[in-house]
């Protein structure tokens, strides 16, 4: 449960946001600095050494909140002005530099094990003659030490350990180092804009960019069609109890035109995935992976290229709905509301969906707007006809049975279906995959659980599954009576 | 059970869910029988406007304010001493 625990830096994040939201619906952005003084004073708590440097470091979450660039060296009332034309951006992870601790966590310590052997081949391994031999024990300098971990490579008696930062745990994809001043740094090379380690820093010094504002001022200028796509994952996220009618409501008041589950593009989804299966198959090749993760595919393109051509050749749901929502009306602002932070980076990629924002984002949107979801009562309800399948999709194995469910019992039994959720499991299955005479289909998720696990989430995991579960039954009941109205005309 | 025992709502409004409320209901499960036996758990849709300084309980008639699920044990314990004494 510890994870859920929401850290006082998250909630300063999160007020931030709704103060900034807040002040777009009072047409006084423009104000956004004086949030600074306002969030942080002589009384609010301390994480760093000074409010200054607290200050400093909010007036950087500021431009990421816009959507810009920490390093856009423009007065912040000038953004605020400018930020309609800001263009959503593949690039959404970003390292506080100045928020960064540089942790001062020695990563390598030579521990008690260390026999001062004869061969020294710590002492011969360091780059940096780091090491010393201090009271018949070796010891490293950790101000000459750069992390290269050859001393605990060569030790004979794995007398060395290693320690790691936060950052660097929560990574999978292993984008995190430190740099020569122990500040981390991303290789963007590699890093797939999971998200991750923006939870796993304990300093929050790790932001992302987001699009409240953007998306913010395009539901309050009447003149334009803004629709809201609903990741499957949402039951539950913004109150156990707020039902999907009472959240739809929310955002009809808030100015969504219209308010589509991406479900719906799934369901197009699992038919064709499960017909491109048969295809491959047909065709003679091995393996054939999903394609609806974009950390997970993005894992492929940037780590493991030799699988890109096993990646499903068609779009994730999103796009598919998106797609949809566009061919009818060309106009509309299509706005992906989801778990995910790699679909902005998929979004920016693609060009067919406008705006992304995750769970959390959207709920301090709902407070800055000043609606209390468990006072509102609902007035329309989610009816469309959409599979319980697809709307099962966000759970680990959930496009596997969609799938399964769309095959036939022969068909099933010469495919091997595999699961991997969280990219490190991703990862394993990609080193470690031989080809075999049977066809493999794998599930590639970059989040544990699959998307109800995303570090946009706002409730556990756990509880999350169940409220999928719950909404499904209670749109089957929706569905049931339907055809009993029907019947009895 | 015999109803003496006090009452405590939590506050589960979107603000105070946001802030934090979400994991004040999930500590509950966890809370040892002592607790559960000497208070009455509700939900509440807002307390008295404390919005600003989100998640809230209220004890009695007693609101506090920022309350995490450690600082919610401190507080149940500062009444379950109390009665004791």
């Amino acid at each position: 449960m510890l994870d859920q625990t929401v850290s006082e830096l998250v909630k300063l994040k999160r007020k931030l946001y709704i103060e900034l939201v807040s002040l777009a619906c009072q047409d006084k952005l423009v104000e956004a600095e004086k949030l600074i003084y306002q969030l942080i004073r002589e009384d609010t708590p301390r994480y760093r050494c000074c409010q200054h440097k607290e200050r400093a470091i909010l007036r950087e979450r500021i431009k990421l909140a816009l959507g810009f660039d920490i390093e856009d060296n423009i007065p912040i009332a000038r953004l605020t002005e400018l930020v309609d034309q800001e263009p959503l951006d593949e690039d959404i992870i970003t390292i506080l530099n100045m928020a960064c601790d540089s942790c001062p966590i020695d990563k390598y310590i030579v521990t008690d094990s260390c026999r001062n052997c004869a061969a020294h081949r710590c002492l011969n391994a360091c780059p940096k003659d780091a090491i010393y031999i201090i009271s018949n024990k070796a010891y490293i300098d950790q101000d000459k030490c750069i992390e290269c971990s050859r001393c605990k490579d060569v030790c004979p008696f794995g007398a060395i350990n290693e320690n790691v930062r936060p950052c660097v745990k929560a990574c999978a994809t292993g984008a995190i180092s430190s740099d020569a001043n122990r500040q981390a740094t991303i290789d963007k090379d590699i890093c797939v804009n999971c998200g991750h380690c923006i939870r796993g820093c304990p300093f929050g010094a790790i932001g992302d960019k987001n699009r409240i504002i953007q998306v913010t001022n395009s539901l309050l200028n009447p003149d334009q069609n803004t629709v809201a796509m609903l990741a499957p994952s949402f039951p539950g996220q913004f109150g156990y109890n707020v039902d999907s009618a009472t959240l739809k409501t929310a955002l009809k008041i808030m100015g969504f035109n219209q308010v589509i589950e991406v479900a719906e593009g799934a369901d197009k989804v699992m038919q064709a995935e499960a017909e491109e299966v048969l295809e491959l198959k047909d065709k003679g090749a091995n393996l054939m992976t999903s394609s609806c993760c974009p950390a997970f595919t993005e894992l492929i393109n940037k780590n493991y290229p030799e699988f890109t051509e096993n990646i499903s050749t068609l779009t994730s749901p999103m796009e598919v709905t998106a797609a949809k929502i566009k061919k009818e009306n060309p106009e509309a602002k299509t706005v992906f509301i989801g778990p995910c932070l790699a679909k902005k980076s998929e979004a920016a990629r693609h060009k067919t969906v406008d705006e992304v924002l995750t769970f959390e984002e959207l709920l301090c949107m709902i407070v800055g707007w000043e609606i209390n979801l468990e006072k509102l009562s609902p007035i329309e309800e989610f009816n469309d006809p959409i599979s319980d399948e697809a709307r099962s999709f966000p759970a680990s194995g959930g496009v596997t049975a969609a799938i399964r469910s769309e095959l036939s019992e022969s068909d099933k039994s010469w495919i091997n279906f595999e699961i991997a959720s969280g990219l490190k499991k991703c990862s394993q299955f990609l080193k470690t995959y031989k080809p075999d005479n049977k066809f493999s289909f794998l599930e590639g998720m970059g989040c544990e659980e699959g998307c109800i696990g995303g570090p946009g989430r706002i409730i556990n995991t756990k509880i999350a599954k169940k409220m999928v579960e719950k909404f499904i039954k209670s749109q089957k009941n929706n569905k049931s009576q339907k055809v009993k109205q029907i019947a009895e005309l | 059970m015999s109803d003496n025992r006090i009452q405590v709502e939590i506050c589960i409004g979107t603000p105070c869910f946001l802030m934090g409320g979400q994991s004040l209901i999930e500590e509950l499960e966890w809370l040892p029988y002592k607790y559960r036996s000497k208070f009455s758990f509700q939900a509440s849709h807002c307390i008295d406007d404390h919005c600003e300084n989100a998640p809230v309980i209220k004890v009695k008639d007693r609101v506090f304010e920022n309350v995490t699920p450690e600082k919610l044990k401190n507080i149940l314990d500062q009444y379950l001493t109390r009665e004791v004494l």
